[in-house]
């Protein structure tokens, strides 16, 4: 009996041509599912395919079964914890055009629905980047503990100290830097923008490209500087997954000293604490 | 027989609402979210990682709280993860029966994980390799013949010392395994993709006689054909003078692998690297 059609959609193609082409992408890119009704546009490639279809993937876009839609925000939910893992803000026209296809309709109900279960079974956060941006980010509800180190399969972010240490200089500085001073610092510690690091191989472009395109840092030229010199600040994810009072503090433990030792950067930090304890205005999943 | 239960719950347990509260069985706590959070940097863990895990865990959300039998608690996190389609699955290693665990996607095709890590031409070189796999009599597909098809990939042009490299990635990614020059597949792979290949090459594929889950290297009967995992051999045969194949009863030609479980612990705790097979006797 294991051969048989089982009730829930398995999206299991059987043709040869179909096996070869769902081999190529997986549920990250086109999940073979109810998205393709019908109605889609992409019934030309797959015309035999129809009928060897999952009897629960709806002909048309009509009413659609409870398990349909339990298998698409499951499909979102796999989308979203893979796409974040590699810590890329993930577009709205991605989910969309990967994921979402025929269920657009329902698009705000299927996100919601999403985050809810993400939250709950994996204790992460759907957010958006910033208000409007239709770019979202996964938050971790549970504090990392030292001690995860030793149980995890992957390196965790071994680049964070690294990552830590320049959002500290940036708040210090008061919250922009030049790049060179940056460098001035970093010098210091032995790391060099020209030279191959031990532990965060090229760290130009540790912190010129890759923080950047995470949207831990943002990095503007300063114009009419010669020789060009950039600026660095904190980015949107910065300000979603850590806080002030948090990064200094891991400046003051670096020092060995109290955080009440930069009264300047302790006033700041404590009303940015008191901004973000007000009730926030909208939800996990925005509405539009 | 993991694969049997998994089909039952899949079939019986069909849950009659959806997304909200939390299900009739099993309830998250931070406990079990740490647990799964760190469990997904895994590919695959062997038994004895998944109980330090799982301590940690304990450790850091609820020091007084008795830790949970293990299986008891991957089935309440699983009754969780059902409706999402994903689930801790438990299996064992094809050579030494080892038992490990991996989080796996049973809704759409299981190569989800791997097509974001692998290009087009690189997840068309692991087809070609799993096939030669399947296809073979022991499990085992060269890698002279999985670099001869290079010429047929998909997308971009590769060249065999490139397919060299990508067939590295897959071993450090613990997708395949290699011994002296052959690959086979890691259990991570088994485990992710069983379903999919029972599915997508039902006339090659191989399925073990006693726990029916899919064989990839195993033993087999000279007379009737059928197969049996190395473990399973083992449990199977225990202590059997006189080996006879379970489904024709002619004498079972092979020696009778013996896994020695004290020494699994021994050599679990001391963390070593490479595991040798264990020492067979009659």
């Amino acid at each position: 009996g294991d051969m048989l059609q089982k009730p829930r959609s398995r999206g299991r193609p059987n043709s040869q041509a179909e096996r070869e082409r769902d081999w190529g992408r997986g549920a990250a890119e086109e999940a073979p599912s109810t998205s393709r009704g019908a109605g889609s546009s992409q019934e030309a490639r797959s015309a035999s395919s129809q009928g060897s279809r999952r009897a629960e993937a709806s002909p048309e876009v009509g009413p659609r079964s409870q398990q349909q839609l339990e298998l698409k925000v499951a499909e979102l939910v796999q989308f979203l914890l893979i796409k974040d893992q590699k810590k890329i803000p993930i577009k709205r026209t991605d989910i969309l055009k990967h994921v979402i296809g025929d269920y657009k309709d329902i698009f705000p109900d299927l996100l919601k629905l999403a985050a809810e279960r993400l939250e709950y079974v994996f204790g992460y956060k759907l957010v958006e980047l910033e208000p409007k941006s239709n770019t979202y980010i996964l938050i971790n509800t549970l504090e990392p503990v030292e001690e995860d180190a030793e149980v995890r399969g992957d390196q965790g972010t071994p680049t964070t100290g690294l990552l830590m240490i320049v959002l500290g200089l940036i708040f210090m500085k008061g919250n922009t830097i030049k790049e060179t001073e940056v460098w001035d610092f970093l010098r210091r510690l032995g790391v060099y923008p020209t030279k191959k690091h031990l532990v965060f191989g090229d760290p130009k472009k540790l912190i010129t490209e890759e923080f950047v395109r995470q949207r831990y840092l943002e990095y503007r030229r300063i114009p009419h500087t010669d020789p060009v010199d950039y600026e660095l600040q904190w980015g949107p994810r910065t300000n979603l997954e850590t806080s002030k009072m948090k990064v200094l503090k891991f400046v003051a433990k670096v020092h060995n000293q109290d955080p009440k030792d930069w009264p300047a950067q302790y006033c700041e930090a404590l009303a940015d604490e008191e901004a973000r304890a007000r009730p926030e205005t909208s939800g996990p999943a925005p509405s539009s | 027989m993991e694969e049997g239960r998994a089909e039952r719950r899949r079939r019986t347990e069909a849950p009659s609402h959806t997304q909200g509260g939390p299900r009739r069985a099993g309830v998250m706590t931070d406990v079990h979210r740490r647990f799964l959070q760190l469990l997904m940097t895994h590919g695959v863990l062997e038994e004895w990682d998944v109980r330090r895990l799982q301590k940690h865990c304990y450790r850091v959300h609820d020091r007084t709280a008795a830790v949970e039998e293990l299986e008891d608690f991957i089935n309440n996190i699983n009754s969780v993860l059902e409706s999402l389609y994903i689930e801790i699955k438990k299996g064992a290693t094809e050579d030494d029966g080892r038992p490990v665990y991996a989080l796996v996607n049973l809704a759409t095709t299981s190569v989800s994980k791997m097509a974001s890590d692998f290009a087009e031409n690189e997840l068309d070189l692991f087809r070609k390799a799993l096939e030669l796999i399947i296809d073979s009599e022991t499990g085992f597909a060269s890698s002279t013949n999985i670099l001869n098809l290079v010429d047929q990939l998909k997308g971009k042009k590769m060249r065999k010392k490139e397919a060299e490299q990508v067939l590295q990635k897959f071993v450090q990614n613990k997708w395949l395994i290699e011994k002296e020059g052959e690959f086979t597949l890691h259990s991570r792979a088994i485990l992710e993709m069983e379903q999919y290949i029972r599915e997508t090459y039902p006339d090659a594929v191989k399925i073990c006689n006693i726990c029916h889950s899919l064989l990839i290297q195993g033993q087999s009967c000279e007379t009737c054909g059928i197969r049996m995992h190395l473990p399973c051999v083992a449990k199977y045969f225990q202590s059997n003078s006189e080996p006879r194949c379970p489904h024709c009863n002619d004498y079972w030609p092979h020696e009778i692998p013996v896994f020695d479980p004290e020494k699994e612990r021994e050599a679990a705790t001391s963390r070593a690297t490479k595991r040798s097979l264990r020492s067979r006797q009659h």
